[in-house]
């Protein structure tokens, strides 16, 4: 008897549930003060990196637009599995028009999502499914933040002594290995000389292995490191050996003041504002969005004055204003491997055919220590 | 000859914080509890250490004296970790609430304090980075001993890390000589091994199993310490301590709860998990971020093998002493 009462509770509870799902108004027209957005998140702004950079494009945007705090919900630390699924669900019954989910792992779920829920925009950074899914209302983000490594690699090629950086990186994928050629070449444009030692933490955030890896790098004779990885450890190991560093993510001068030349920054905000009033305007938002310099999502923190060599900051701004004029592109032929085979041809240059990237080549000059 | 060298100096470096987390833990055993949240409060020490150091910083700003801020941290993380302990002892010594359970709260509660307090500071200071300045940094870098560290090589091997290494040594052979040379040490050891007769013989058991305890805690607060001041270099860092908790606990077994053997064991854990950074033999490396935990399985099968009883787990560890069940 008691067990036919709680399932008919439970039946109960079920159906009122699903009677108070607001649901979109198909009816009601979309306006600034009435859409509502959904963001999907790997971790929280705590983590002072990638989720703390792409929140801070939210808070921008949404000062820019005039948006009220109600009409932004976050969805914090979602890990890349069904919960996603469950979040995508409970935002699109909380009544968002368009929802961004911000990790590689989360396209499977906005996909399907995107199948069923065609009224809504599902935006994905750093995904690569948009193109081919024949949809209308997912498209994919990212941008070319190796042209914000250029620049931050002249720093360090015009700063080295040693002739020799390093680079703490998270792992051998493509968006990696993208970042760190386009620091090399950076590097590489203002000192012939120089060559370059990466290796793998295999994680984006461990302070400790970052710190070790950095270690290891500086005993290899390494004297600017660059990272592409969440902590501040790189560049504090890199102050704590006398050598120099390079940031990611945020201005990291205030961690490490004597070792920081400057860091690689992004601006989400750029994007998330575009596409937000192009969903109240109807119009369509990019199935494969790509934003660099020219664009202003990706750029470097200011110099740290006190430490970079002379005329760093001269040669930064003549190549940022040729990579925004064109005439400078970053993967420019010819770029030979470390096989010793040409990837890029002389006159020819390699352009990523999506926003995620793709460059797989490790080139002539960079040693991969694994 | 250089290159050993280095990979020397960074196993000691990596094995430091793993020594401390150890060594608390093994005291802590040795009274017979088994505390699996020694991650929690190396979190809590960490935190705390780096927030006594931090606050001090700031409030003396130029004055900044190295010496004060260092005792500040080492006071901070020791109490904080002792904090934690002690929350541990009284539910299962007084409250008798199960160990392995009361322990991984203790890990789970410990992190999120840390990354809180840790975080607060990070927001409200200007530039986003609870950091400590150059006077504090300076104060946790590598010692300079004059000659000494100019030897070559023998200085850089011996006489070239910050204070925290040599005091890890310390509390080691410490540790080492009140168990196996003190009255207290007999007793403690003997609390471990069966409180029902320690009771009888007059021991205090459940005074022994609150000191050491807490004590144990304190120094894997210490280690908590060691990352936030010296591998992060007193920059607040979200999720600093990442699992190094988790891998003393693993070293304890492989040291057989011996002081002695946490010092080898800790500079081996350390060295297996740079090696790849300095040797490599081109295998995945996954693989050698697990050969620690593979060498704790193969000593796990080899002492259960030989059922040394030297070298064993204390006897009642995991079991709360209750003395009207005698």
């Amino acid at each position: 008897m008691k067990r036919l009462l709680a399932i008919l509770l439970c039946m109960v509870m079920a159906l009122s549930a699903a009677a108070c799902t607001a649901g979109p108004k198909a009816a009601e027209k979309l306006t600034m003060e009435n859409i509502k957005i959904g963001f999907i998140h790997i971790s929280d702004p705590s983590d002072g990196g990638y989720t703390y950079n792409h929140d801070k494009g939210t808070q921008k945007m949404k000062a820019t637009l005039g948006l009220r705090d109600d009409q932004i919900i976050n969805k914090f630390n979602v890990p890349e599995d069904a919960a996603c699924e469950t979040a995508i669900k409970e935002l699109i019954e909380e009544g968002c028009s368009i929802i961004f989910a911000t990790s590689f792992g989360h396209g499977d779920y906005m996909l399907a999502a995107a199948k069923e829920n065609p009224d809504v925009e599902f935006c994905h950074a750093t995904g690569y499914y948009a193109a081919g899914s024949g949809l209308d209302n997912y498209h994919n983000y990212f941008g070319s933040i190796y042209e914000a490594r250029y620049l931050s690699g002249i720093a360090a090629g015009l700063k080295t002594k040693t002739n020799k950086l390093g680079y703490v990186t998270a792992m051998p994928f493509a968006e990696c290995i993208s970042g760190f050629t386009g620091f090399y070449l950076g590097a590489k444009s203002v000192n012939p000389d120089v060559t370059m030692d990466v290796m793998y933490t295999n994680s984006w955030n461990d302070p400790t292995k970052e710190g070790q890896v950095a270690k290891a790098l500086i005993d290899r004779g390494a004297d600017v490191i660059c990272q592409h990885a969440d902590s501040t450890a790189t560049q504090t190991t890199a102050e704590q050996y006398g050598v120099w560093g390079v940031g990611y993510n945020s201005d990291m001068r205030d961690a490490a003041p004597n070792a920081t030349l400057t860091s690689a920054i992004w601006d989400w905000s750029i994007y998330l504002t575009m596409a937000v009033e192009s969903v109240v305007k109807g119009e369509k938002i990019p199935v494969d969005f790509s934003g660099g310099l020219k664009e202003g999502v990706v750029d470097i923190s200011p110099l740290n004055e006190a430490i970079v060599a002379e005329g760093t900051a001269e040669a930064i701004e003549a190549a940022r204003q040729k990579i925004i004029s064109g005439e400078i592109k970053v993967f420019a032929g010819p770029l030979v491997d470390v096989n010793g085979e040409v990837v890029v041809k002389e006159g020819e240059v390699f352009v990523e055919p999506q926003s995620a990237p793709s460059w797989e080549y490790i080139l002539e000059g960079i040693t991969v220590v694994e | 000859m250089g290159k050993i060298i280095d990979m020397i100096n960074a196993a000691v470096l990596a094995g430091t914080p793993l020594l401390f987390g150890t060594l608390g833990e093994i005291l802590t055993e040795k009274s017979g509890n088994l505390n699996l949240g020694v991650e929690g409060m190396m979190f809590m020490g960490g935190v705390s250490g780096f927030a006594a150091a931090y606050l001090y910083n700031i409030s003396a700003a130029q004055q900044t004296s190295g010496l004060i801020a260092v005792i500040f941290a080492i006071l901070g993380a020791f109490a904080a970790g002792a904090l934690g302990a002690l929350i541990y002892s009284f539910l299962t010594v007084t409250l008798r609430a199960n160990q392995n359970v009361t322990g991984l709260t203790l890990t789970i509660f410990g992190t999120g304090f840390g990354n809180f307090f840790g975080e607060h500071m990070a927001i409200s200071s200007p530039g986003g980075f609870a950091a400590v300045d150059n006077t504090v940094k300076a104060a946790f870098g590598a010692v300079d001993i004059p000659v000494l560290s100019k030897i070559p090589y023998i200085g850089k091997l011996l006489f070239s890390y910050n204070f925290m290494v040599y005091l890890s040594v310390f509390t080691a052979l410490l540790l080492a000589w009140f168990f196996y040379r003190t009255r207290y040490g007999l007793n403690l050891r003997a609390v471990g091994e069966n409180p029902a007769t320690a009771d009888a013989a007059g021991i205090n058991v459940t005074r022994y199993k609150y000191i050491a305890t807490t004590i144990g805690g304190g120094i894997c607060g210490l280690g908590g310490m060691y990352v936030v001041m010296v591998t992060c270099s007193g920059v607040w860092v979200h999720n600093s301590i990442s699992g190094l908790g988790w891998i003393a606990v693993a070293l304890v077994i492989f040291a057989a709860w011996d002081p002695y053997r946490a010092l080898i064991g800790s500079l081996l854990f350390g060295g297996l998990s740079i090696m790849r950074l300095y040797v490599q033999l081109g295998i995945p490396m996954q693989i050698y971020d697990m050969l620690p935990f593979v060498g704790t399985v193969i000593v796990l099968i080899l002492t259960s093998v030989r059922q040394s009883r030297q070298r064993s787990q204390p006897k009642s560890c995991g079991t709360n002493y209750f003395r009207e069940e005698r």
